[in-house]
């Protein structure tokens, strides 16, 4: 109960600074962009050309759920990741920054125990910004087709390929990769969150992490590294990708969950360790 | 109450504190005096569990911080200089958030705190709208919530008016006098801690080089601010009177001494006499003649 009371104050902070919110705001004018783009005539011959080669019929597939999976395909990564490490790369190193730690050091709460809570607040965030851009990209959507069609999939990086002609398919397997999406990302929070623990300015941790993921990203697309990919973070983090296989693949799935939820416990170890050995001086 | 044994930290190669030892009894207040990195810092932040010391230990109530952090500070609160609160939020969102880690926040309790403290015009306003002394009050309500039974009070008086600094003193010797509440006061104004503290420690390169009652610094030989024409035979008197020379112009007689006596001397010898003043010892003049051997006029 104390626990929900301080997470409570943790999001409150969290949402009280305008810093949060840049991350919604520019998602839904992305969103709005990409949709006007998508009902360009240039875009749909695309589109078209891409489906039919797949002996897929256009008007099917061309849906608001297609548009949402490729709204997150594409932007999650990119845009999303700055926000994420921004957010989680701040919420202790800031505080230090600033000396609002001080004020809680005076409390009765051990160190652990404001980590944890500091950590589920930026996992909460990253989880719950996912969804809103699921839902915002796929609302507008919505309104730019119509609520009717299929989703139509495809991932050649991670080798994914699948058409849902039914809409209750085709959400449902939507839904269940924006879960997937959400656990994700919170590796990447996680990332921002150990350096934030560290003694470095808030600014560092976001780019420290943002670095990492930008460089696992490239060292992935290196042709020789191809026997390797499944190492590299960035691989196992576009795993909500199989949500979409029209098999699922259960332990394709749990292996890349286990391996990120393994990286996640030891980054926050990781943390908490160089934090505990810290001195906080007024 | 409050009881700190052989406490030593270092930064790196940098001695902070070498074996620091006090003890505050309940209802008694503290000072806690030094130069800039004497250790006064580092001792705080020791006895709240943000620096973690090299040797030593702190007990509050009997239980020790380094054992059991959340167990001895549950009856303690903190003001620091220049407090950081969340400026983006209220004065009352702060509380909240502030006592969600206190063992919970109980409105009521927390709009009696605020009134007694003279904020509950302004507790709904954004804290970054609130002027120093304005925020010196919400952290004396943040550090009155959790009921202490002993205050740390880090420079709480630091840039704060005169009016302020009288309301805090007056603030602070009331709640000694109603709860019988602890008080480490650490400061620079040496006129407040004279004026606060029952006892002092003066630190010097993280070492103790006094530990008094403020009382007692009355208590001490008599000094007087003298001005004799010529000196050179008057200091031979006063040597003789068993007194001895301070500073230029100041001097210390035996205990029980009678000045007349000296006067009397002086006169016959044909030293005139245009000024003997009684001086009353001050912290200050302690301070000073501890650090640098000289009081301020010197």
């Amino acid at each position: 109960m104390l626990f929900l009371q301080q997470l409570r104050g943790e999001l409150r902070k969290l949402f009280a600074r305008p810093r949060t919110w840049m991350g919604y705001g520019a998602f839904f004018l992305m969103e709005a962009l990409i949709l006007f783009v998508y009902k360009r005539e240039g875009s749909q011959r695309h589109m078209r050309g891409l489906m039919e080669r797949n002996g897929l019929e256009f008007g099917t597939y061309y849906s608001s759920l297609t548009i949402t999976f490729t709204i997150m395909l594409v932007s999650m990564f990119l845009l999303g990741s700055i926000y994420f490490a921004l957010v989680a790369g701040d919420i202790v190193a800031k505080e230090n920054e600033d000396g609002n730690l001080r004020m809680v050091f005076a409390r009765p709460v051990s160190r652990l125990r404001l980590l944890l809570v500091k950590y589920a607040a930026v996992a909460l965030y990253t989880f719950s910004f996912v969804i809103f851009v699921g839902i915002s990209g796929y609302l507008m959507a919505v309104l730019a087709v119509g609520r009717e069609g299929g989703l139509f999939v495809l991932e050649p990086r991670m080798k994914v390929f699948a058409a849902y002609p039914d809409w209750w398919e085709g959400a449902w397997r939507l839904a269940l990769s924006a879960v997937g999406i959400g656990v994700s990302m919170i590796t990447l929070s996680s990332l921002a969150f150990m350096f934030s623990c560290f003694r470095i300015k808030p600014a560092a941790a976001t780019i420290i992490t943002l670095t990492i993921l930008f460089v696992d990203m490239i060292l992935q697309g290196f042709p020789f590294f191809k026997p390797y990919e499944s190492c590299f973070i960035t691989w196992r983090m576009s795993a909500w990708v199989f949500f979409m296989e029209t098999h699922l693949s259960w332990p394709k799935l749990v292996e890349s969950y286990a391996f990120l939820i393994g990286l996640d416990v030891s980054l926050f170890t990781l943390g908490w360790a160089v934090f505990q050995t810290r001195d906080f001086k007024t | 109450m409050l009881e700190a044994s052989g406490l030593t930290k270092s930064f790196g190669a940098k001695p902070a504190l070498d074996h620091f030892s006090f003890k505050v009894e309940r209802g008694e207040i503290y000072g806690l005096l030094g130069h800039n990195g004497a250790g006064k810092s580092t001792t705080l932040g020791i006895i709240l569990g943000m620096v973690m010391p090299d040797g030593g230990d702190v007990t509050i109530g009997g239980v020790s911080v380094l054992k059991d952090r959340s167990q001895a500070l549950c009856k303690v609160g903190a003001i620091f200089e220049a407090p950081a609160f969340y400026d983006y939020l209220s004065g009352w969102e702060n509380l909240r958030i502030l006592m969600g880690y206190s063992g919970g926040f109980d409105p009521s309790a927390a709009r009696e705190t605020v009134e007694r403290v003279g904020l509950t015009k302004r507790i709904q306003s954004k804290v970054r709208t609130y002027s120093h002394g304005m925020r010196q009050r919400l952290a004396l309500a943040q550090s009155l919530l959790p009921e202490p039974e002993v205050l740390l009070l880090d420079e709480p008086t630091d840039g704060l008016d005169p009016e302020g600094i009288k309301w805090f003193r007056d603030f602070i010797l009331q709640l000694r006098r109603e709860r019988g509440m602890t008080v480490l006061f650490n400061s620079h104004l040496l006129g407040e801690v004279e004026l606060m503290c029952d006892r002092v420690a003066i630190l010097r390169d993280g070492k103790r080089v006094f530990e008094g009652a403020i009382g007692g610094l009355h208590d001490d030989a008599p000094l007087f601010d003298v001005e004799f024409d010529p000196w050179d035979g008057a200091l031979a008197l006063v040597h003789a009177a068993g007194g001895e020379l301070i500073t230029p112009g100041r001097i210390r007689l035996p205990e029980g001494a009678d000045p007349a006596v000296l006067v009397e001397s002086l006169v016959r010898s044909g030293i005139r006499v245009r000024a003997l003043a009684p001086v009353r010892r001050s912290l200050e003049d302690l301070y000073m003649e501890i650090h640098h051997g000289a009081t301020p006029s010197d």
